[in-house]
């Protein structure tokens, strides 16, 4: 049998440990944005369609603009704020890619790619070309920067072979 | 958030200019050698801070890190007009650059002075000057100096050839913040105090003129939504209406709650056949070249050609709708905006607001690419209409429905061209009259507010590239200017997109007439020497192949061709300004039986003069041909009567990464001459490139983009004398309503589950029971009363004892039945309205005999059939557990009863056919656990209330057909038993997993009515909901499960149902990158709704969305309601039936079934 929800909600942001009240029916966007004063994930559709909301939930990648926060009680959450590493700073091969071969135009969907593809090496350190294009396939970018943002992909995909050269 | 503040220092020198009557600085120095450019222009995302940054930082041999960029503040910038006509570099840069130049010149001197050196013997580096001997920097020159200096326009700048920076690859300065979250756009602004604004927008979405505009709010009712969380005001002023509250969550949903009334808009012209409808709109001639004699000309023209082409209405499509705050500041008012002009959007404000424009604070932040006029600047308005309103900060952000409904769209165009070719086989004549219905989008809050006059305004801007880049001496160019029949203004290649569409099609379709090599015919035509290098060059590189007409390659059902187009972006004022030109090599392949295009690969040679940043140009030119391309091949705004149709990006599907073709160019290298604006210019050749490659593949030629598969299937059958595909069925709304009104679903026989529905259906035919007080709870033991809850969960009584948005177990829920609408009834302990007054007696017969208290018989819609299986123990128990509900006044509504029927005798003879009121008896034969199941089930589960077909008089059918599935409520509630239950994968651990969290992996997820059961049901014991699946198990029949379709059996056709499928549903459905934390967890291949016997249950999915109780591990589904059109919604529910259940007929209650059926 379960207990009716705490409706203190509490989950880990980027590492921290958080809570807050009264968000349970509200998107996770909508606390991201206007509790934490998060600015990487982005408001675009509403309707889980264009990918700039993109975080990431216990690693898998969500669409928060259609995730009621409540359900990420417990999880980890992780924002584009996140992605550095937390001791030195670095930043993550895929942020370090996206600016090596300059992976956007205006950026309103950088947050989407990124998070997307952080998720996608995490899985498939070594995707080809095809596998990059399918990937991201459902993020939209409406300035065309697709080519380049692809490079960034592949390019992170290298920088991460680097960075655990025996792993 | 980077707010550009620059405060006074001890040291600056400055170059300033009067723009416009007003002073101001283009370039400064201060005393840290850190340079500050200002320009009036914006960063639209094509990355023109970085190339402005470059250009100062070059003039005055700075490093880029040296040198800050202020673009668009209107306290800070020249006013240099709208970022349009990629006009930055060519102009607006040109005054930055000699500034920096005269700083350079500035500071030298005084080195020279201060080093006791000869200028001319100084170098500079990273702001540091050297003589031989010595050095300083910029920073020691400048401190303690205050000097202003007027712009010298004939200031020496430097030698290209000495560049260092202008040329080079130049990351983009803005990256690195925008790649970690550090960047502000104009939606990440929060200013201290600020609430939040919500816009109500008229139902004449998208209309600019007409005398309805401003005058068709009839009221609204604030009272309703007044006492709504985090409320603060509703702000109207004529048509403007919004809502400002705490939070910007508060503020959308007060806006929704809002009671509005509007008068009904007037209906636009059909604009189906859109040639007709710009053709037919008021239009002004505006003949812009008479050359030659074209009329006398076109006589003796041995070949002669007349086409039209057919552009359509596009969105600019931002990814981040607009958003805007506003500070009223006592009257001085601060704007933050992502506008594309901040001086204009500073005027229009004035006016709105009544105040003089310099008092007007606009502060630039970058917003979403726009590509063009987007809601940006209406936003605006609004912010600040309510910020005077409520007096303190106000940001409004647009959703994205607001967005795609109102941004004046990329303009439609309509083009007719006549020409032919004379006897010396070179173009004799040409004609050309285009349309363009746009101007330059007025400010919505101007137009809703009555602010201006809404009566059309035409504008000018269908002049671009209008002349014929070609030698003909006979010439009649004429546009015809026009205001816009829906809101529109300029698009990414602002007309010059269009007629370039038609020139380079219309000359393709003459080369072949006259039997001679496109790219040949063209330099025939072509005298400029600089344009012959371009055109020459880019066939050379990009792989050419001559022909002298259609070459049809094919392979299997695949088509394949090549396409060629040039074009110079000429923009402003006729006769304009050459920004750069382009030309495109393109490669298709046609799948003639799908009708679907692929561009394979573009080339693009291209001619800017000289290249600022490489990767900027390059960037520029990837980004205008992916989205061209998505403009060409699939974008168009279709329209309802009234309005746009598209609210998302599901109704309006743009490129994506699995589309992107091949791109490969070749910069021409000109550094000696002027910079070129290249932000839109390889746009440009792109639709005439794409169908002269589809013809060269298919020998068919498309003069009405987009050129969707459609359309090529239309045309390929008209050219092989076929018939063509048969029109889209007709989406009219009345049909639907006629499928999937009252009747079908009073036929379905809808109910959910237990409705104690003691409304008065009949009058009283058995005795009344006298009202008696019932026992408190107090008089129940705690177990009984825990025997009682349980006895609820499992009877779900919460789910038709709630009505939507009501007090739990107060009734009032609305139940359908072919006889009428009854209501669900009070359940709590309040003696007028609820059980209060009822004995055990009167409850047990109601609850078994379906007889109320007052005698009257209860509707069977109330499943004491059921119910009557319950054990007295637990009959008592639930009797007991009722008490404990907080009694709450709740009268139950009247039933609204159809013609009169008399119920008594219908009811009676109802009981004495089907009602077997026995209690429940177990089967010795079978386990303890299988016989509480089975008591659960049959009894106060009543499962198959929902899941048992009923027979004509509305009795639930038994024996075999029991628990096979059936209609309710508009959602399928799936077999339970047989082979179908069986052959889903149902067993008793899966079956336990459903039950429990509503969720059997890989199987089924709960949604509509059943999201409600499961969740009642989490008040059950484990071992109860187990018990439920070892009876349920044992109703399925074992027998093979269906393995779930991952590539279809049968390809269903390519076309409209695909495409919403893609744009509105994959990235949860089917998403590129599997396990996301919000995509489906059960394959669509295995959803009920799409294998229900009829279309309802997916209709009422998309209607409704899912939005399960948060403490079950289900997903949500948002819903789609009003996101298609009703054809749409047609096209998209026959596709996924066809793609997802190919082993079951397609369903025969759609409109195209009616059509194949002849009906």
């Amino acid at each position: 049998m379960r207990q009716t929800v705490d409706t203190r909600l509490r989950f880990t942001l980027n590492g921290a440990e958080v809570s807050l009240d009264a968000a349970a029916e509200r998107t996770l966007l909508d606390v991201l944005r206007s509790d934490f004063g998060l600015n990487g994930p982005k408001y675009g559709c509403g309707m889980a369609q264009c990918g700039a909301c993109t975080v990431l939930v216990d690693g898998a990648p969500a669409r928060s603009c259609v995730l009621r926060a409540a359900r990420v009680s417990g999880r980890r959450v992780t924002t584009l704020e996140g992605l550095a590493d937390p001791d030195t700073g670095a930043l993550h091969p895929v942020q370090r890619a996206f600016i090596e071969m300059q992976g956007a135009q205006c950026g309103y969907c950088l947050n989407g790619m990124v998070m997307t593809a952080v998720a996608l090496l995490a899985r498939e350190p070594a995707p080809d070309r095809a596998r990059i294009r399918e990937a991201l396939r459902d993020n939209l970018c409406r300035c065309g920067t697709h080519v380049e943002i692809i490079a960034s992909v592949e390019r992170a995909s290298a920088l991460i072979a680097q960075d655990k050269p025996n792993a | 958030m980077p707010e550009p503040v620059h405060e006074p220092a001890p040291g600056m020198i400055s170059v300033r200019d009067i723009v416009k009557g007003v002073e101001a600085t283009f370039v400064q120095i201060d005393e840290t050698g850190t340079a500050t450019a200002f320009n009036g222009h914006v960063d639209l995302g094509t990355g023109i801070s970085t190339a402005l940054s470059q250009i100062v930082a070059e003039e005055l041999d700075l490093t880029l890190d040296q040198v800050q960029v202020v673009l668009g503040d209107t306290r800070l910038t020249p006013d240099q007009g709208p970022t349009i006509a990629s006009e930055t570099i060519q102009v607006a840069a040109h005054p930055l650059r000699r500034a920096a130049a005269q700083l350079r010149l500035f500071l030298i001197g005084r080195a020279a002075q201060m080093l006791n050196a000869d200028a001319a013997r100084l170098e500079v580096h990273a702001g540091v000057v050297r003589s031989e001997t010595d050095e300083i920097t910029y920073g020691a020159l400048v401190a303690g100096l205050d000097v202003v200096m007027r712009l010298d326009p004939d200031v020496p700048v430097k030698d290209p050839s000495d560049y260092r920076i202008v040329g080079r690859r130049t990351g983009r300065i803005d990256l690195p913040d925008k790649v970690t979250g550090r960047f502000g756009y104009i939606q990440d602004v929060r200013v201290p105090g600020m609430l939040h604004g919500h816009v109500v927008r008229p139902p004449y979405a998208g209309r600019d003129s007409g005398p309805f505009i401003g005058h068709s709010l009839i009221g609204y009712d604030e009272a309703a939504v007044r006492d709504m969380p985090g409320f603060v005001a509703v702000v109207r002023e004529a048509d403007f209406l919004g809502v400002v509250a705490q939070t910007e969550h508060q503020a959308r949903a007060i806006a929704e709650a809002l009671p509005v009334h509007w008068r009904q808009p007037p209906n636009l012209p059909p604009m189906g056949d859109l040639r007709h409808a710009i053709k037919t709109f008021p239009s002004t001639p505006r003949v812009l070249d008479t050359t030659g004699d074209f009329d006398r000309a076109i006589a003796d023209c041995g070949i002669r050609l007349e086409r039209h082409y057919v552009w359509p209405y596009h969105e600019h499509g931002s990814i981040g709708p607009s958003c805007a705050v506003a500070d009223w500041n006592g009257g001085a008012p601060i704007l933050w905006s992502g506008t594309q002009n901040p001086h204009m959007l500073r005027a229009d404000m004035a006016q709105l607001l009544g105040l003089p424009p310099e008092v007007i604070d606009v502060r630039r932040l970058q917003a979403a690419g726009c590509y063009g006029r987007n809601c940006a600047d209406d936003v605006c308005g609004d912010a600040l209409l309510m910020a005077r309103a409520v007096g303190v900060p106000v940001r409004v952000q647009l959703t994205r429905e607001q967005e795609h409904l109102w941004e004046p769209k990329g303009a439609a165009q309509l083009m007719e061209v006549s020409g032919g070719i004379a006897a010396d086989g070179d173009i004799g004549a040409y004609r050309l009259d285009s349309w363009y219905p746009s101007n330059r989008g007025p400010n919505l809050a101007l137009l809703l507010t009555g602010l201006i006059t809404p009566e059309p305004r035409p504008a000018d801007m269908g002049d671009r590239t209008i002349i014929p880049p070609y030698r003909i001496p006979n010439k009649h160019i004429t546009v015809h200017d026009m205001a816009p029949i829906v809101r529109a203004a300029w698009m990414r290649g602002v007309s010059a997109l269009p007629n370039t569409f038609a020139h380079e099609s219309f000359v393709d379709e003459l080369a072949f007439e006259a039997g001679e090599d496109p790219v040949a015919f063209r330099l025939r035509h072509l005298d400029d020497p600089r344009v012959r290098e371009l055109v020459l060059r880019t066939a050379e590189e990009g792989g050419w192949a001559e022909r002298t007409g259609p070459r049809m390659r094919r392979e299997g059902r695949m088509a394949y061709g090549q396409g060629f187009a040039y074009a110079t972006y000429v923009h402003g004022t006729f006769p304009g300004t050459a920004a750069a030109s382009s030309a495109w090599v393109c490669d298709v392949a046609v799948d003639t039986e799908t009708g679907e295009v692929t561009l394979s690969r573009v080339f693009v040679g291209q001619d800017q003069g000289l290249v600022i940043n490489p990767d900027g140009v390059l960037a520029q030119i990837r980004g205008n041909v992916i989205q061209t391309a998505s403009r060409t091949l699939r974008e168009e705004v279709t329209f309802d009567s009234i309005a746009p149709l598209p609210k998302s990006w599901a109704g309006y599907p743009i490129q994506t990464f699995d589309e992107v073709p091949e791109i490969a160019t070749m910069l021409v290298e000109r550094p000696g001459d002027p910079a070129l604006g290249v932000g839109e210019s390889a746009a440009v050749p792109a639709a005439a490139a794409i169908a002269n490659a589809i013809f060269d593949a298919t020998g068919v030629r498309l003069r009405e983009a987009p050129f969707t598969p459609e359309k090529i299937r239309s045309a390929l059958a008209a050219q092989q004398g076929g018939v063509a595909l048969p029109p889209p069925p007709d989406g009219a709304p009345g049909r639907l309503a006629r499928l999937f009104g009252r009747g079908r679903l009073a036929a379905a026989f809808g109910a959910i589950g237990g409705a104690l529905t003691l409304g008065a259906v009949s009058l009283p035919i058995h005795s009344v029971i006298p009202a008696s007080r019932a026992p408190a709870a107090e008089t129940f033991s705690a177990e009984t009363i825990e025997r009682g809850r349980q006895v609820f969960a499992a009877g779900d009584c919460t789910v038709c004892h709630t009505a939507p948005g009501g007090l739990p177990n107060t009734g009032g829920r609305a139940m359908e039945t072919p006889f009428g609408t009854v209501y669900s009834t009070n359940l709590t302990a309040d003696p007028e309205t609820g059980l209060g007054n009822w004995s055990y007696a009167a409850f047990d017969r109601a609850m078994r005999h379906g007889i109320s208290r007052d005698g009257k018989n209860l509707y069977p819609v109330f499943p004491y059939t059921a119910f009557a299986k319950i054990d007295e123990g637990d009959m008592m128990a639930l009797y007991a557990y009722l008490q404990t509900l907080t009694p709450i006044s709740a009268p139950t509504p009247q039933a609204a009863m159809l013609a009169p029927v008399n119920l008594r005798a219908v009811n009676a003879g109802w009981n004495l056919l089907f009602h077997d009121a026995r209690p429940f008896s177990p089967d010795p034969a079978r386990s303890d656990d299988w016989n509480r199941g089975r008591y659960l089930v049959e009894g106060a589960g009543h499962c198959s209330a929902c899941h048992s077909p009923r027979n004509a008089l509305g009795a639930e059918k038994g024996g075999a057909a029991a628990l096979t599935g059936a209609m309710v409520d508009g959602w399928w509630a799936p077999p339970l038993a047989g082979a179908a239950a069986g052959a889903r994968g149902w067993t008793r651990d899966t079956l336990y997993a459903y039950l429990r969290d509503g969720h059997a992996p890989g199987i089924a997820s709960a949604a509509g009515p059943m999201v409600e059961v499961i969740h009642s049901a989490q008040g059950l014991p484990d071992a109860d909901i187990a018990a439920m699946a070892t009876y349920l198990a044992t109703l399925a029949e074992p027998g093979p499960v269906a393995a779930p379709v991952s590539a279809p059996v049968a390809t269903p056709p390519v076309g409209e149902g695909a495409r919403l499928f893609r744009a509105a549903c994959a990235s949860c459905h089917e998403p590129g990158l599997a396990d996301g934390f919000t995509a489906a967890q059960v394959p669509l291949a295995k959803s009920m709704v799409l294998r229900a016997p009829e279309s309802g249950p997916l209709r009422t999915l998309l209607r409704e969305g899912i939005a399960a109780p948060l403490d079950l591990p289900l997903r949500d589904m948002p819903s789609f309601e009003g996101q298609f059109s009703p054809a749409q919604t047609d096209e998209l529910i026959t596709w996924l039936r066809a793609r997802y259940v190919p082993d079951l007929p397609a369903w025969s209650d759609t409109p195209a079934a009616e059509v194949a059926a002849g009906r």
